[in-house]
């Protein structure tokens, strides 16, 4: 399961476990690499991706991002070093959207480098000054995959990131995705979409709390797979391809 | 997006109101004190103008700023911990926590042992409503959980200090002393409360640095975390700002509602959520309220100022139920 480049591991989770929620599960990530986490509902997805992020306690099993493990790496610089992004984007007070993203900054000392870019990469300049509570669903996930962003961390852990965008937008996370990877970041996405997921390098599919298969989505998502995990019959078939102009 | 002017301009304004709401309060009163005669007085060169000032009003506008401070504070950082802008000390019980542990003290007859007694007790009360205001709201804090734990909790603490009032053999005087202190009122307010009181400076000193962190744990506890804002840490230091403020300001003025919900919500409006700015405004604004609360309820021919708060403070929380459902 491990993958063979050398150096360091910028994500791995060792025999990490969640009473009745995760069972011991192994998984690394190389810097440089775009995973994607598929698996129903309740298949132990979010709190995998919590367990990665330090949010939840890993039981008898170690997190380590680039080598550290999780207990010696202070608060603030884990802020520096991971980008969480929840599945829910739910905000009572009405910051602005570049304020929201400004707290990407929190663990550099507020300096807001990076926070126009964010905005113009996740197409929301235009929306920066309005109270981010006001927002629609998609509009308030994209300001939390610029607040992501704008920490510049080097371990990107995105909560279905696309689940409540359109179709370009969708398409435009992938394609920043792709490109953090090729900047050297590590990302760890978890999604629904069995045809995006195919954009993807990799795969981890996840089934009844425990990790069932990792690989090439070529290779692992095959159709006796999709079948016992996800209960549906997939072919190929030609049909509607949407891409970026 | 709020005017940045407004946004700027929002401490030095609030400031100066509450400059003209302290001459105004001192100068108020049977024996009306102009500004000439006011600094005699201060200065000590006109002898019954000082005598007013020195022993009444002075003492009187220092605990009013204190408790004002020290509720508006209490209700940001409740806002803030529990995500909701409907949180505030009086609706969570957690002043009647430290009132009930206030009554406790007085009706047991340790109040007179020393000053720091009142205060105590009423903090004891105090932590005991915050936990079990955390317990009740662990399962997520939405409006109807807090409101409902913060209904039941007043009820019973409500009973404790029923309970004191008609059961324990207390003389007249105590009754008396209890049940106008629970009235929640500043008069003949001395030094000494002053001083009882004067601990939430240093609270409200603590809580000066936390406001950006605020900003975080506003939007999410996890995402705070995640951001690398010790959650933790952050949520028990707030938890005992607010409920030491809170039993301070009870222990000095009795129960003084709807001050924790309604200042730091029109600020809010005004200002907009950030903590940074808001946390300086919630104490001057707080402080600026319950003095114009108390000119007010003076002006109205002695009404308390307990009164005075809830009949402000009631209808705007009923007009923002509203809007909020």
């Amino acid at each position: 399961m491990a993958a063979a480049t050398p150096g360091v591991n910028a994500l791995t989770i060792a025999g990490a476990s969640v009473p009745g929620r995760l069972h011991p599960v192994e998984l690394r990530l190389t810097p440089g690499s775009l995973v994607g986490l598929i698996g129903p509902n309740g298949s132990g997805k979010s709190t995998l991706l919590q367990v990665a992020a330090g949010l939840l306690p890993a039981g008898p099993g170690q997190v380590a991002w680039q080598g550290r493990p999780l207990a010696d790496i202070p608060v603030v610089e884990r802020g520096r070093q991971t980008a969480w992004v929840p599945q829910e984007a739910a905000f009572e007070f009405g910051f602005s959207v570049r304020s929201v993203v400004g707290q990407g900054r929190f663990a550099h000392g507020d300096d807001g480098r990076g926070v126009d870019e964010a905005l113009r990469r996740l197409d929301l300049l235009g929306l920066a000054d309005r109270p981010v509570n006001r927002l629609s669903g998609g509009e308030r996930h994209r300001v939390l995959l610029a607040r992501a962003l704008a920490t510049a961390a080097p371990l990107q852990l995105w909560d279905e990131p696309l689940a409540a965008l359109d179709p370009r937008h969708a398409l435009e996370v992938l394609v920043l995705a792709e490109e953090l990877k090729r900047a050297g970041h590590a990302l760890l996405l978890s999604l629904h979409d069995l045809r995006l997921a195919h954009c993807l390098d990799r795969v981890v599919v996840m089934q009844a709390g425990r990790l069932r298969a990792y690989g090439p989505p070529d290779e692992v998502l095959t159709p006796e797979l999709l079948r016992e995990v996800f209960g549906v019959r997939a072919r190929v078939a030609p049909g509607l391809t949407i891409e970026l102009p | 997006m709020k005017p940045t002017w407004v946004v700027r301009a929002a401490l030095p304004l609030a400031l100066l109101l509450l400059a003209l709401l302290v001459v105004l309060s001192l100068g108020a009163g049977d024996l009306p004190l102009g500004p000439a005669r006011l600094w005699a007085g201060l200065c000590q060169r006109d002898e019954l103008a000082a005598t007013i000032l020195w022993q009444v009003r002075l003492p009187r506008l220092c605990v009013a700023m204190l408790i004002g401070a020290a509720l508006g504070a209490s209700g940001l950082v409740m806002q803030a911990y529990f995500r909701n802008g409907l949180a505030s000390p009086g609706l969570l019980g957690v002043s009647s926590g430290g009132a009930a542990g206030a009554v406790v003290a007085i009706g047991l007859g340790w109040s007179t042992v020393s000053l720091c007694v009142l205060p105590a007790a009423a903090i004891v009360g105090a932590f005991f409503a915050t936990a079990a205001v955390l317990v009740l709201a662990r399962r997520g804090a939405s409006t109807e959980r807090l409101l409902l734990a913060g209904v039941a909790l007043n009820a019973m603490l409500g009973a404790v200090t029923s309970y004191v009032l008609s059961n324990f053999t207390l003389t007249y005087e105590r009754n008396a002393q209890i049940v106008f202190w629970l009235l929640g009122g500043l008069e003949d307010r001395t030094w000494e409360h002053a001083l009882m009181a004067a601990a939430v400076i240093p609270c409200a000193a603590l809580l000066w640095p936390l406001g950006r962190p605020m900003d975080l744990l506003s939007l999410g506890a996890d995402e705070a975390q995640s951001l690398g804002v010790d959650v933790r840490a952050l949520r028990r230091r707030l938890l005992a700002l607010s409920t030491v403020m809170t039993a301070l300001a009870t222990a000095v003025g009795g129960t003084v509602g709807f001050v924790g919900l309604v200042v730091p919500h029109v600020l809010r409006l005004l200002v907009g959520p950030e903590h940074r700015r808001l946390v300086p405004l919630s104490l001057v604004g707080g402080a600026g309220f319950v003095l114009a609360c108390d000119l007010l309820g003076r002006a109205a021919g002695g009404l308390r100022l307990g009164i005075v708060t809830a009949l402000v403070g009631g209808p705007y929380f009923l007009w923002l139920l509203r809007r909020q459902a």
